[in-house]
């Protein structure tokens, strides 16, 4: 057994996923490290889900060779079904138990028992804050209140590697706030590994060391947030000065890689860090004598990124997410 | 083996749990064999109430001649229709929650059965405790027995539901073979009229219907009237049942979500 290749908690080798003539994953490889939070980000459709599902042992693959924790996702299923967890984008609790009773039924089916699994159920239902509601019907659950339990219950048997899918997904921001506390908690406190799907920038962002963008089933660049952004060009540092004369250029020649003089007293200044750039900056021109009235700086976004990439944005909360939203609601309510 | 035990056993739990929960699965399914006892056997009991009547049904008065089957028939529509419940899963999505996990799926997916049985077989009988209201030759030391036979064909027909739950992706297809299925199968299983007068090319498709053997079954038990050795009737039944939960069990362990 090849335990842990190489130390990392997925590696994924040219996958390949179709669905009839549809190709959903079109060879993607990417490498997980342990303690690692991963995220791929890409638009609605891109093959986030369906390469979640195969890391989940969850679909077959076409092709290529996918490791979770050392096993093999086709050879070994049950092996990589023990180190994971994993948080669907749709629900899958039983809406007719309790908070508690799935948390229950989830522990006996990994082989839990007794005492052990009841302070643990405590434990994750304090950790998302639901232990007050635990005797509650999930199908009374809101929505933020069940995506809180499916993350309690794909930590419960203590998984190594955690996924989840779309975590935040159709969430009010504050029940998303709280969402990226656990996560971070996780990695901070638990030590878990994670690997997420989103396409919200500012998840991805906020959330993950190292990012992958996705788009139509491949990977378009990887790196941590900066790198990308770097991608995308450098930063720039707009001041806004009392009287400015022609020439202000001249004063910050040897701080910024290009300097640029706007109509209206405006400088935009070119330059790598803009935080630790601006700081100078002011310091010089009042070293010049200049009376800076503004001062901001804009930095690349990813999405700046994928725009540069695809020509095309990521697509913010659309009428997409909307109906999906409204189908799950109506789907428990049932 | 522990594990395996372990989720077999909290799959079954879930099962009852959730039974326990949903009171109007009980009624709707309880309601259905009363009427056809009542509505359609105290009927008929009068329409058979003349001395060579009796002849007919093996010796017996019509309502004991009727209501063991029909508490067969409950019993295998409460089973087969246990199986719609993993289609439910399917959509409400908890089948993920059991397919990513390490337990080996035969035993999740037999715990669910075992489960889905054990109420089929309260079902029948509530029925059957009903049915010793108005039918007076049965037996009450036929019922461990009879209950055995009730359990036997559970399994097998929440296995065959189950089966073809996993096949099938809606509900409506589902619905559609019960009522082409089910009520075909339970009229032609001599619940109702004794297998003997039958047209023969009708009592060919009695033969091969595994309910048959259990209307056979639980009747001898608990009237001693029957047109098969009962053990013939129980070695039928166990053959299904293993063949239906061997059949669940392969099927569950392939299933993706492709």
């Amino acid at each position: 057994m090849s335990q842990e290749k190489d130390g990392f908690a997925v590696v994924v080798e040219g996958l390949v996923k179709r669905y009839g003539r549809v190709v959903a994953v079109d060879g993607v490889s990417f490498r997980v490290g342990y303690g690692e939070v991963f995220g791929f980000l890409g638009p609605n459709g891109a093959g986030k889900t369906t390469t979640i599902h195969v890391l989940a042992t969850l679909l077959r693959p076409d092709g290529g060779r996918v490791l979770v924790a050392g096993r093999d996702v086709v050879r070994d299923p049950v092996g990589v079904r023990r180190s994971i967890g994993v948080v669907f984008q749709d629900p899958s609790l039983d809406g007719e138990l309790s908070g508690w009773e799935n948390l229950y039924l989830h522990g006996r089916i990994y082989g839990l028992r007794g005492r052990v699994l009841e302070e643990r159920i405590e434990e994750m239902l304090r950790f998302v804050e639901l232990w007050e509601y635990r005797d509650r019907l999930v199908k009374h659950y809101s929505g933020g209140m069940r995506r809180r339990l499916e993350i309690a219950r794909a930590l419960l048997h203590r998984p190594r590697i955690l996924f989840l899918d779309e975590p935040t997904l159709g969430l009010d921001p504050q029940t998303r706030a709280h969402i990226w506390d656990y996560i971070r908690k996780l990695r901070g406190e638990m030590g878990v590994t994670v690997f997420l799907t989103t396409h919200y920038m500012e998840e991805a962002e906020a959330l993950c060391d190292r990012i992958a963008i996705i788009d139509h089933g491949k990977i378009i660049a990887e790196g941590t947030p900066d790198e990308l952004k770097k991608m995308a060009g450098n930063d720039i540092v707009y001041l806004k000065i009392r009287e400015a004369k022609p020439g202000v250029c001249g004063f910050f020649e040897d701080l910024v890689m290009e300097c640029k003089e706007l109509p209206g007293g405006r400088v935009a200044l070119k330059v790598k860090d803009a935080v630790k750039a601006l700081p100078r900056i002011l310091l010089r021109a009042r070293d010049r004598g200049l009376d800076v009235l503004e001062a901001s700086y804009h930095r690349p976004s990813l999405n700046d990124v994928f725009l540069l990439l695809t020509g095309r944005e990521i697509r913010e909360e659309g009428p997409m997410d909307m109906i999906r939203a409204m189908v799950m609601s109506r789907r428990w309510r049932r | 083996m522990s594990e395996a035990l372990d989720a077999l056993i909290v799959m079954a739990y879930r099962q009852l749990k959730r039974f326990r929960r949903g009171r109007a699965r009980l009624v709707s399914s309880v309601v259905n064999p009363i009427i056809w006892i009542v509505f359609f056997g105290l009927g008929w009991s009068n329409v058979f109430n003349f001395p060579m009547a009796r002849a007919i049904f093996g010796g017996l008065d019509y309502l004991s001649f009727l209501t063991p089957g029909v508490v067969a028939m409950s019993v295998f529509t409460a089973s087969f229709i246990g199986g719609i419940t993993v289609i439910w899963d399917k959509q409400f999505g908890f089948l993920k929650e059991v397919l990513v996990a390490p337990a080996p799926r035969w035993a999740t997916i037999l715990g669910r059965i075992i489960g889905d049985s054990l109420i089929a077989v309260l079902q029948g009988l509530i029925i059957l405790g009903l049915s010793f209201l108005v039918a007076h030759s049965l037996n009450p030391w036929g019922v461990p027995a009879s209950m055995f036979y009730m359990l036997i064909l559970s399994l097998a027909f929440t296995g065959v539901g189950v089966s073809l739950a996993l096949k099938i992706t809606s509900m409506e297809a589902f619905q559609m073979i019960i009522s082409f299925l089910m009520l075909p199968l339970v009229f032609l299983s001599g619940a109702f009229y004794p297998l003997k007068y039958m047209p023969d090319w009708m009592k060919i498709i009695a033969y091969v219907n595994p309910l048959t053997y259990t209307v056979d079954g639980i009747r001898y038990w608990l009237t001693g009237v029957s047109t098969f050795n009962p053990l013939l009737d129980l070695a039928v039944l166990a053959g299904l049942a293993a063949i239906a939960l061997v059949a669940a069990a392969r099927l569950f362990s392939k299933t993706t979500l492709d």
